[in-house]
């Protein structure tokens, strides 16, 4: 039977919504969601910010819905939990683990699964913000997300609240037997001066074939800080649709890492809007694919009031045929006056089949302020690579060796030292130590 | 130097401005004769800063009560390259990047621009270039500062080291001096001195605007005043600054109130 | 923003009169009679009125591009006069030019006659649709050089324009395009045979006198294996408060070891303060290196127009060809302004650079959009793109859209973009230095611009400071 784009849609719209008996707001909210979604359809190369993403390998199939969370290999799992980590929420296709998980009391803050967050002193938080950030009136598949939300992971912090460690967001896909769509979601209230780190992580295992489309929402309250970081490691054969929506007010702080490694197509929709003034953004990027990857980050950076500073850096690293696109936006409105702005994209194309499409977006209707940008596609460094040969390494391993360097700048910008360690290993692997 | 006979060559009268309705200052006194050195010190938002600004005619900064006058002119109503030309010179707290001129144009136009309001003749590039090279070592820069832009990529103390230089080459009668000092490491500031100490003349006057006293251990003042709230509150020797750096401002608050309440 | 720099970012339209002469305009509207109209007025071969009226033909079936950044009224295509010309006389030598029309270039700077001689530039004269003069074309013809108008070189050189015409450019490669090649009227043409230099530079003037007519130049230049030529081209239109359409197709084509240079100074009328009138200024540049070691330079100075789009580009066929692009852009008022280029690079060790520099005035907004393509056999290929801009006040808009597609490993591309103003702060650190706010904004723009003004030849770079109404300061002194 062949499979026509609609079918893949209507599958995922035909699915049965969530039962849970939950607030009024929150299904109203899904209806919503569900009615927005049943007007948009899947984008085409043809609408602009897809124009290099094609989603017609991801529409030519078909997911049903999760009824039965699958069985994790354990063993695997437990490796990706971090030690540090006090509480930790972990998701087995797109399902609460509570068994999995832990959780501890803190002071000031709830961090807990959607359900008890709707029955706990926070619930007004959760209904002031879900939803709100993400906005699905133009984007499927935060639409998708909102419509079957049923289960994420809450995080609120009250004003001046501080998390020492971070807080570990793990996701995981299990199911071989078909494909499944899944609905991660998170959101994330920092109340005035609060402080926490937040790490997402999204795993797959190895054969399992899915489609997932994380939301997540971050809202900084008055000159509270988030560090976040969002590791996409999704199974080979997994489809990612991503969106991460992030609101600061007046004198917060957003530091956010996000390290792509897997699926075998993905995108990450990344917006953050500066809704006060002073606020100040560090968004940092490591994409690094090969086989027939394809991996999409689209940032967007909204800057309305005056004073802002931002400092982005997206880093690609292709081999293979893989597919690295980036398309990065800096919004400087008339109000945001004295905004301090610079992006840079560098890009790494390994292989004669790779493939890199950028484009870096300044948008300024304000006239004092000071944006820059700067996009550089190329190889490594020949004199350096020559450098480490004379030093005795043989070819392939000084341009392994460099490429490791290449990625690991944004690696060391994660501020768990014990994710760093990891991923660097995991980077080792996929550089220095590959063929 | 004081002499009592010396011409009068700033005299500020009762100056009052506002930014977006507060009062900024209110009834500014200070008058300045050739030879002198005055320092004008303060906390944050005393109003320093406001007072040369306007003196130099910045666009943001309008008189709305009192009087100026320069060498016997009204200075308020001149433009601001009008007081440039006519001897009266900024050197700038934080001077601006220009992008894509170079220093050299920057410095020649300026240069050329005071000489043929004087009415004297223009330099060429090649005399201006003598010149300027001349000037260069009187703060200690590297000829290489000509080619770069103005002031892009400059450090702090090259940017004031930058701001000695144009004082250098347009040879004003009354230099304001905004916060000279600030962001300066030992020896920035001791080369920035004796730049302004080079420079100084019996026919000349100088008024240095500083939060610290450490520059008065270079630049000898024959004044200090205390600005706060708009206002000058005291005026004194050069050992006032010593006072002030050893008890801070809070004594000449009170000493004036109570001197006011007296009266 | 000051009143200084609203002065001088406001100097009224200097080429905004209508010269008095009687024309011959075909009736308003497109249909394939009026093709067959202007085919028949310029007495073409019928392999030409073929091209026209399937260009046409392609035409009707496109939509009309709409655009992010630009927005403007509805274009009513049956409103415009395809053809308007002056009325024909058969002219011999520049003496029987009209003398209103050579009074016309007087005002308008255009060095004919004996100040075509002083200043070595022969000169094309496009007056609404029709070439009027050519000058120099003897002193050409020596080396082998043909500059002609392009209904001449139709009727004289039909093989030329024949082998070469919609060869960079299809017709159907977009609507304004398609829309150019169903009804262009005229146009230089422009042959350097292989090996030589052209001797001085070729020159075109353009004029859009008649209101409500639309100009559809075609240029095409072909440099043989070897040759080279530098051509500049100038742009005035008067003001009328309606909207004109000007969409002309510019073609270019460089064999091996040749070299174009392509400089264009536009000052099209912009459109009143309020925005009313204007030309619409819908533009396919393209220059294909077609043999190796070809080089293609395109250096702009957009000053005019209400809405300017355009990209002139170049397709680097030839291994080891270079293509460039060297800019400025300055809008004021609500003109609006999306240029920029295509760097397509398709063979081994190709190079290009693009610089682009874009000033936004009053409540404009300018847009840079540019891509570089790197394609899979373009081994080595480089490309280096320096996108600055500047804003004049806080009611404007300067954006930048460059567009990146590598699909070569051993490419590389590097982009840079930043922005920077002339505010109060500059100026009064200009004026405390004695220095007058009309002197520091000419000096701060020529610094701004200087990497594009190098490259323009002397006149034009004189003119192009002219234009943007600045008084230029001797070089680095």
């Amino acid at each position: 039977m062949t499979v026509t784009r609609g079918d893949f849609l209507d599958t995922l719209l035909g699915a049965r919504p969530p039962t849970r008996d939950d607030a009024g707001w929150l299904s109203r909210l899904r209806a919503e969601a569900l009615e927005r979604a049943n007007a948009l359809s899947v984008p085409t190369t043809r609408d602009e910010e897809w124009r290099f993403t094609d989603l017609a390998p991801l529409t030519r199939l078909s997911f049903q819905p999760v009824r039965v969370a699958g069985t994790p290999d354990l063993a695997r799992l437990r490796e990706r939990f971090l030690p540090q980590a006090q509480m930790r929420l972990v998701f087995v296709d797109g399902v609460f683990a509570p068994g999995l998980s832990q959780l501890a009391a803190a002071a000031g803050a709830c961090v807990s699964e959607l359900g008890s967050a709707l029955q706990g002193p926070r619930a007004a938080v959760l209904e002031a913000h879900l939803g709100r950030l993400a906005q699905f009136d133009a984007n499927l598949f935060a639409g998708l997300n909102t419509a079957f939300l049923s289960y994420g992971a809450v995080i609120a912090l009250d004003a001046g609240a501080s998390l020492a460690e971070p807080v570990q967001i793990l996701h995981v896909a299990t199911r071989r037997d078909q494909p499944h769509a899944i609905y991660p979601r998170l959101l994330l209230a920092a109340g005035a001066r609060s402080r926490c780190t937040v790490v997402e992580d999204f795993i797959g295992a190895e054969e399992a074939g899915y489609f997932s489309a994380p939301v997540t929402e971050i809202v900084l309250e008055r000159d509270a800080t988030v560090e976040h970081v969002r590791l996409q490691r999704e199974a080979p054969g997994a489809f990612q649709l991503g969106t991460c929506a992030v609101s600061q007010a007046a004198g917060s702080h957003y530091h956010a890492v996000s390290v792509v490694l897997g699926a075998r197509l993905s995108r990450l929709d990344w917006r953050v809007l500066h809704a006060g003034a002073g606020c100040q953004s560090v968004l940092d990027g490591l994409t690094l694919i090969d086989g027939r990857q394809l991996a999409d980050t689209h940032s967007l950076v909204d800057h309305a009031h005056p004073h802002a500073h931002l400092r982005q850096q997206q880093k690609c690293v292709v081999s293979g045929a893989g597919h690295a696109v980036f398309n990065g936006k800096i919004l400087v409105r008339q109000a945001a006056q004295r905004t301090d702005a610079a992006q840079s994209f560098r890009g790494l194309l390994l292989s004669a089949r790779a493939q890199i499409d950028t484009k870096p977006q300044l948008e300024i209707f304000a006239d004092d302020v000071k944006c820059a940008h700067g996009a550089a596609i190329g190889q490594l460094d020949p004199e350096q690579a020559f450098y480490l040969q004379s030093r005795g390494l043989t070819a392939p391993k000084a341009l392994n060796l460099l490429t490791y360097g290449f990625a690991a700048e944004v690696i060391e910008r994660i501020p768990v030292a014990s994710l760093v360690r990891e991923l660097e290993c995991a980077l080792v692997e996929r550089t220095v130590e590959s063929k | 130097m004081i002499r009592p006979n010396a011409a009068v060559l700033l005299e500020v009268r009762d100056l009052d401005a506002a930014i977006g309705g507060r009062a900024i200052l209110k009834g500014v006194n200070l008058t300045v004769r050739a030879g002198e050195v005055h320092a004008i010190m303060g906390p944050n938002g005393s109003g320093k800063s406001t007072l040369v600004k306007i003196l130099a005619g910045h666009p943001a900064y309008a008189a709305s009560g009192g009087s100026v006058r320069y060498r016997g002119e009204d200075l308020l109503v001149m433009a601001p390259e009008a007081r440039a030309q006519a001897g009266l010179f900024l050197g700038f707290q934080y001077p601006v990047e220009i992008p894509g001129v170079s220093n050299a144009q920057f410095l020649r136009l300026a240069f050329n621009s005071v000489r043929s309001a004087r009415g004297e003749d223009e330099l060429d590039p090649l005399e201006f270039d003598d010149l300027v090279r001349e000037k260069l070592q009187v703060v200690a820069m590297d000829p290489s500062f000509l080619e770069r832009n103005v002031n892009e990529g400059f450090s702090g103390g090259e940017k004031k080291r930058n701001e000695i230089l144009q004082m250098a080459l347009l040879e004003p009668i009354v230099a304001l001096l905004d916060e000279t000092d600030s962001g300066l490491d030992i020896d920035a500031l001791r080369v920035v001195a004796n730049g302004v100490n080079a420079l100084s003349a019996p026919d000349k006057a100088i008024v240095l605007v500083t939060h610290y006293q450490r520059l008065l251990d270079y630049i000898v003042p024959d004044y200090v005043h205390v600005m706060e709230g708009g206002q000058i509150i005291k005026t004194g020797g050069r050992e006032l600054a010593l006072e002030l750096e050893a008890r801070g401002y809070d004594w000449v608050r009170v000493e004036y109130e109570h001197a006011r309440a007296v009266a | 923003m000051s009143a200084v720099l609203n002065d001088l970012v406001n100097r009224p339209y200097e080429a905004g009169f209508v010269t008095a002469i009687e024309s011959e305009t075909a009736p308003r509207g497109l249909s394939e009679d009026i093709i067959r109209l202007i085919s028949a007025k310029k007495k073409e071969p019928g392999w030409l009125l073929e091209f026209r009226l399937s260009a046409y033909r392609h035409w009707l079936t496109m939509q009309e591009p709409k655009w992010a950044n630009v927005h403007y009224p509805q274009i009513d295509f049956q409103d415009i006069i395809y053809y308007a010309a002056p009325k024909p006389k058969k002219l011999k030598t520049m003496e029987e030019v009209d003398p209103e029309l050579l009074r016309t270039f007087d005002k308008l700077g255009v060095p004919m006659n004996e100040r075509a001689a002083l200043a070595g530039v022969a000169v094309d004269v496009i007056f609404d649709s029709v070439s009027v003069a050519t000058t120099y074309k003897k002193k050409l013809a020596e080396v082998g050089i043909v500059f002609c108008s392009m209904s001449e070189a139709v009727a004289n050189h039909p093989e030329l324009v024949r082998a070469y015409l919609g060869s960079v450019v299809p017709s159907s490669d977009n609507y304004y395009a398609a829309l150019n090649s169903a009804v262009f009227t005229d146009g230089s043409f422009c042959y350097i045979p292989k090996g030589v230099k052209c001797p001085m530079d070729l020159s075109t003037y353009f004029r859009i006198n008649t209101q409500d007519s639309g100009q559809f130049e075609r240029t095409l230049i072909v440099a043989e294996e070897g040759a080279s030529v530098s051509y500049l081209e100038g742009c005035t239109a008067p003001k009328f408060d309606t909207n004109q359409l000007h969409a002309a197709v510019v073609e270019l084509v460089a064999l091996d070891d040749a070299d174009i240079k392509y400089s264009t100074v536009q000052n099209w009328y912009a459109g009143d303060e309020q925005g009313r009138g204007g030309i619409f200024n819908f533009v396919t540049k393209r220059g294909l290196c077609k043999g190796a070691n070809a080089k293609i330079s395109w250096t702009q100075v957009e000053t005019g127009s209400a809405i300017t789009w355009k990209y002139p580009s170049c397709v680097l066929l030839g291994e080891g060809s270079i293509g460039e692009f060297y800019s400025v852009a300055l809008t004021n008022n609500l003109q609006q302004a999306d240029t920029g280029t295509k760097m397509i690079h398709l063979g081994r060790n190709t190079r290009s650079r693009i610089v682009s520099k874009g000033i936004s005035a009053g409540r404009s907004n300018n847009s840079y959009r540019g891509l570089v393509k790197v394609a899979p056999k373009a081994d080595d290929a480089r490309n280096y793109s320096q996108c600055d801009s500047m804003l004049i006040g806080s009611n404007c808009g300067a954006n930048t859209f460059p567009y990146i597609q590598v699909r070569n490993p051993t490419a590389k591309v590097e982009h840079e973009a930043t922005t920077s103003k002339i505010g109060e702060d500059q100026l009064f650190y200009f004026a405390s230095r004695g220095v007058g706010a009309e002197e520091a904004v000419s000096m701060i723009i020529n610094g701004f611009c200087k990497d594009v003004f190098q490259q323009l030849p002397m006149e034009f770079a004189v003119e192009a400071t002219k234009l943007l109404g600045l008084k230029l300061e001797g070089s680095v002194g």
